[in-house]
């Protein structure tokens, strides 16, 4: 067994293909860090500008009165991360804000400027993008005539001629594969890595370590993956020829028909009513809200906050706001559902099996955005909390909650260190894990499986 | 003897597994993105016409020009079921604003409904084409001179008379005609599913461009073919041929276009949208200033006193019930902010068209890049022949902004700045007095604002004083009282010319760059050959 993973290793090393995947991926490798060295530097510039924009308002709105620091809504915008060199989730595609104010969470966005429009959909080179595309292919070059190639040369007849079983030998091609691959991957992935710390905006740290590693145990898991599919087109077919066609329409499933019917699938499976019946839900609810407001509800007049008609007002705003609320809620719960379910169905590639570990484990994309979410809904009661203790306080507010306007609660000014301010935590290593973990199992599941078929059917194996 | 040679080759390729699991990938995968990219056509057809519909109406119930803001909805293109360029991402409606220059559509994109389903990638026909064919003809032509040396026969076909020139045109021939039947279908296939959906109609302009696609992906695939026989006269074996072959195709079609995109994104960075926005708000704040400060010049107050009163962006101000002299001083007001606001757009645009170019700038960087790939060549072509380019867009967008000047050439000779028509409906001739205003609403109880004044200051329940106001509502006081405005005469907007030509002038020195790489590699293929040891 060590003499076959031995001598296939070699064989592998001193083949032509490892030379130009070598090439290759120290080529995208290079080109990638590069790439990200400086376009992080220009993300994190603009994320500064937004940033410094959204301080500056909180700031001038808690220094003219608590009420419109409440009743301000806000763009949360996420920091692009110091870690999407290994994966950048398509975060540039995802909502990367979130709205909201004391009242509320109102919705997300995609902040406009966050991609160029006019650039056709692409990813970005990191870690993951190479894994996926350069990684799969190259395991299932390595592996397509593992067993047809040795056929076609007559070599496989004579090294079973030894005694030395099937499964060891089909074993040996199988590990030798998935080792060749990290042989690959390792100085590729190590020369962009120095390269974006030598840059020295990106540290290293024990967090950052731990990601590399959960990222490469996932990237051997691809590559496990796609040895076994590989293997299995070498073991059906008795030519190599056919075996290649076979990997490379295997290939092309898994890379690009089923990531790319994801919208297709989404919308023909797991339809949504769409924005305008929502919209027409809400202005049913406003209406019905309207008609049944007592006379003088939206009477305006805010020169005296204990004017009686604020109060009037204050309540239909708060209904209203009720109301849209739990219609938006529901509307979004079923947004994500539509997007979880989607991506279990392309969980049916490996690829995409993998891209949706490796966001997990890099604390990125989707599971980022639900936290952040979830996160700002508990910030926005607290935030809450704090601004109904202070108008509590304040003699001079008749209390009247009104969630849009700056009427007829408190107009005390508010030092802006005490006000309660949200700040993204990164996901913890336990919720990562937790959210890598299906996708993870149904890939190891998947590897073994179809390894297990191209066993019985290699043992079945004509070598003549 | 070329095409003794060429049907031969077609024979040997006909029956071989490649031309078969060949012909299945694409008899799978073609129509697959065809009926996807036809449901995706349908959904934008709907959404076109609720949007198209929504627009007319918008324009057709209104009743002063301060709301007449038409929407230009942009068709959707019926050849993106071809290729989608980046007709998904942008959106398609685009609102006639006074005070703004239309920069980039809104609108829908591809992900529809659900901002999360804009991280999901799609894939059409071209880029389907993109990977079969290329694929197909470098497994075609990868093994056209090693195999047969390695089989021993082309040594002995070159020890007849047979020219080196004649075999491999014969071979690339034969490769060609047996990829051609492979294209055909894949095109016929989609024609027929075309004209089965119930939902595309396509003109004989379409049909048109389709044949032009046809020719390009014949030149596309053609390129390939030759790749393929250079590297296959360059190798010494099928191996080192097949592995050379595959990862050129890789880098190629997956690498090169992805990878041009994301240099352009890092190294030609586009400005800060947050940066533009703030600096549109100064100069929106700066508008602000000057009007008031222009109207106090004029003596006009600050506030609006209106019994009705409807306003929002760009100057929209409805407002009804109230006495002649308010009326005078809002259209006093609006006769000082309006003209403003046009020539603040223009002050607006310089950086918004800055921020623009440079979104346009960085596509067209990466567009540039990824023309080193063939496959980089035939999607930018593709765009321009099924108009879902960047350059089609932004001739919409160019025509959307000649509209706004027709429209607001439109409104200056009707006068309507100087017009209370722009912020009311009522007719000025039904204008009445503040204390006639009184008398009325208060069913007789007053006859004047002194004396209402007078006792409402007695009151201490105001919320009563000012109920005593609304007693009787008077003609006049809200809109429903009035017809919708005539806007018939109102200039329509014209989409950019459907004909053959239009557009193409653009990508003529792509299809140039795809002949020239064809011409290139087919004279390096045969060099190539004439220089291969054969033993």
């Amino acid at each position: 067994m060590k003499t076959i993973l031995k001598r296939e290793i070699l064989n592998n090393l001193y083949s032509l293909r490892f030379l130009i995947s070598l090439a290759l991926l120290l080529g995208v490798f290079l080109a990638g860090a590069f790439s990200y060295v400086k376009g992080h530097e220009a993300a994190l510039g603009k994320y500064q500008i937004a940033r410094s924009q959204y301080d500056e308002a909180m700031r001038k709105d808690a220094e003219s009165n608590a009420t419109n620091l409440a009743v301000t809504m806000r763009s949360f915008t996420l920091r692009p991360r110091d870690n999407a060199f290994i994966d950048d989730a398509k975060e540039k595609y995802l909502p990367n804000a979130v709205v909201y104010s004391a009242w509320n969470v109102f919705s997300f966005e995609n902040k406009s400027g966050n991609s160029n429009p006019f650039l056709n959909k692409h990813d970005d080179l990191n870690w993951a993008y190479m894994a996926a595309l350069i990684v799969s292919f190259v395991t299932l070059i390595f592996t397509f005539d593992a067993v047809s190639g040795e056929k076609e040369s007559k070599t496989l007849a004579l090294t079973l001629s030894n005694s030395i079983s099937r499964g060891a030998v089909l074993f040996g091609k199988y590990l030798s594969a998935v080792a060749t691959v990290l042989l690959l991957l390792l100085p590729a992935a190590g020369l962009n890595l120095t390269i974006i710390l030598l840059a020295g905006r990106t540290p290293l740290t024990l967090a950052l370590v731990v990601e590399l590693g959960g990222f490469l145990i996932i990237a051997c898991l691809l590559a496990a993956a796609m040895a076994a599919f590989g293997l299995f087109t070498s073991v059906v077919t008795r030519n190599s020829n056919v075996s290649l066609l076979l990997s490379l329409c295997i290939w092309l499933l898994f890379v690009a028909v089923v990531p790319n019917s994801s919208t297709f699938i989404a919308k023909t499976i797991y339809p949504i009513e769409n924005s305008e019946t929502i919209q027409r839900k809400v202005d049913a609810a406003f209406d019905d809200l309207n008609k049944n407001a007592p006379p003088g509800s939206w009477m305006m007049n805010s020169g005296n906050p204990f004017l009686p008609q604020h109060e009037l007002r204050a309540r239909i705003v708060m209904k209203r706001l009720e109301a849209e609320k739990s219609i938006r809620d529901a509307y979004y719960r079923n947004m994500f559902r539509q997007f979880e379910r989607t991506r279990l169905w392309t969980a049916l590639s490996p690829i995409s099996l993998f891209q949706y570990s490796s966001e997990a484990v890099v604390g990125g994309g989707y599971p980022r955005f639900q936290k952040v979410w979830n996160d700002l809904h508990i910030y926005q009661t607290q935030f809450l909390s704090f601004f109904k203790d202070l108008d509590a306080k304040d003699p001079k507010s008749p209390h009247w909650h009104n969630p849009l306007e700056n009427v007829s609660t408190t107009r005390q000014k508010v030092a802006i260190g005490t006000v309660p301010q949200f700040s993204e935590r990164p996901m913890s290593f336990g919720a990562r894990l937790r959210s890598a973990l299906p996708y993870l199992l149904v890939s190891v599941l998947a590897a073994c499986l179809v390894y297990v078929l191209s066993y019985i059917l290699f043992v079945r194996y004509d070598v003549r | 003897m070329i095409f003794h040679i060429a049907r031969k080759e077609f024979r040997n390729n006909l029956h071989s597994a490649r031309f078969v699991i060949g012909f299945l990938l694409c008899f799978v995968l073609i129509p697959f993105s065809i009926v996807i990219n036809i449901v995706d056509y349908r959904d934008k057809t709907i959404q076109y016409k609720v949007d198209a519909d929504a627009a007319e109406k918008a324009v057709k119930e209104i009743r002063v020009y301060s709301a007449l803001r038409p929407e230009i909805v942009l068709p959707p293109e019926p050849l993106s079921i071809f290729s989608r360029g980046i007709s998904g991402q942008v959106g398609n409606r685009v609102k006639i604003w006074i005070g703004d220059n239309p920069m980039l559509a809104a609108g829908k994109t591809a992900a529809g409904d659900n901002p999360f389903l804009g991280s999901f990638f799609s894939i059409d026909f071209v880029e389907i084409a993109a990977i079969v064919f290329s694929l197909l003809a470098l497994l075609f032509g990868y093994d056209v001179f090693t195999r047969e040396k390695e089989d021993g026969t082309l040594k002995v076909q070159l020890s007849n008379s047979l020219s080196r020139s004649r075999l491999s045109a014969g071979k690339v021939l034969g490769i060609l005609l047996t990829l051609l039947p492979i294209m055909i279908f894949c095109y016929l296939f989609s024609a027929v599913l075309i004209l089965f959906s119930k939902s595309v109609t396509f003109s004989a302009f379409e049909w048109g461009r389709i044949a032009l696609l046809f020719l390009i992906s014949l030149a596309y695939l053609a390129v390939f073919i030759f790749l393929g026989v250079l590297i296959s006269a360059r190798s010494r074996s099928s191996v080192t041929s097949l592995v050379f072959c595959l990862f050129i195709w890789v880098f190629f079609i997956f690498i090169v276009p992805n990878v041009s995109a994301y240099i352009a994104e890092s190294f030609v960075p586009v400005q800060s949208r947050d940066n533009l926005d703030r600096v549109v708000n100064d100069m929106d704040r700066d508008l602000t200033s000057q009007t008031q400060e222009r109207q106090k010049a004029q003596n006009l107050p600050t506030g609006i006193s209106c019994q009705w009163c409807n306003w929002g962006d760009d100057g929209l101000l409805e407002t009804y019930g109230n006495s002649r002299a308010d009326f005078e001083i809002m259209l006093r007001k609006i006769t000082i902010s309006e003209p403003l606001r046009i020539e603040y757009a223009d002050r607006k645009w310089a950086p918004q068209k800055s921020y623009l170019d440079s979104l346009i700038r960085q596509s067209r960087v990466a567009e540039r890049i990824s023309m080193i790939s063939p496959a980089g060549l035939f999607r930018v072509i593709a765009e321009a022949v099924c108009s879902t380019g960047v350059r089609a867009h932004e001739s919409d967008m160019v025509q959307a902004r000649r509209y706004r000047e027709t429209f607001i050439d439109f409104l200056r000779n009707k006068n309507v700045f100087a017009s209370y028509r722009y912020i009311t409906a009522a007719p000025p001739e039904t204008f009445r007095t503040e204390d006639q205003l009184v008398e009325i609403r208060s069913g007789g109880e007053f006859k004047t604002v002194r004396e209402y004044d007078e006792w409402a200051a007695k009151q201490k329940d105001r919320f009563a004083a000012w109920r005593k106001l609304n007693k009787v509502t008077a003609y006049g006081d809200r809109p429903d009282d009035f017809p919708f405005l005539n806007v018939s005469d109102m200039p329509r907007f014209q989409g950019r010319s459907k004909t053959f030509a239009s557009g193409l002038a653009d990508s003529v020195v792509q299809i140039s760059v795809l002949l020239i790489e064809c011409v290139f590699l087919f004279a390096l293929g045969y060099v190539a050959f004439i220089r291969f040891d054969v033993r």
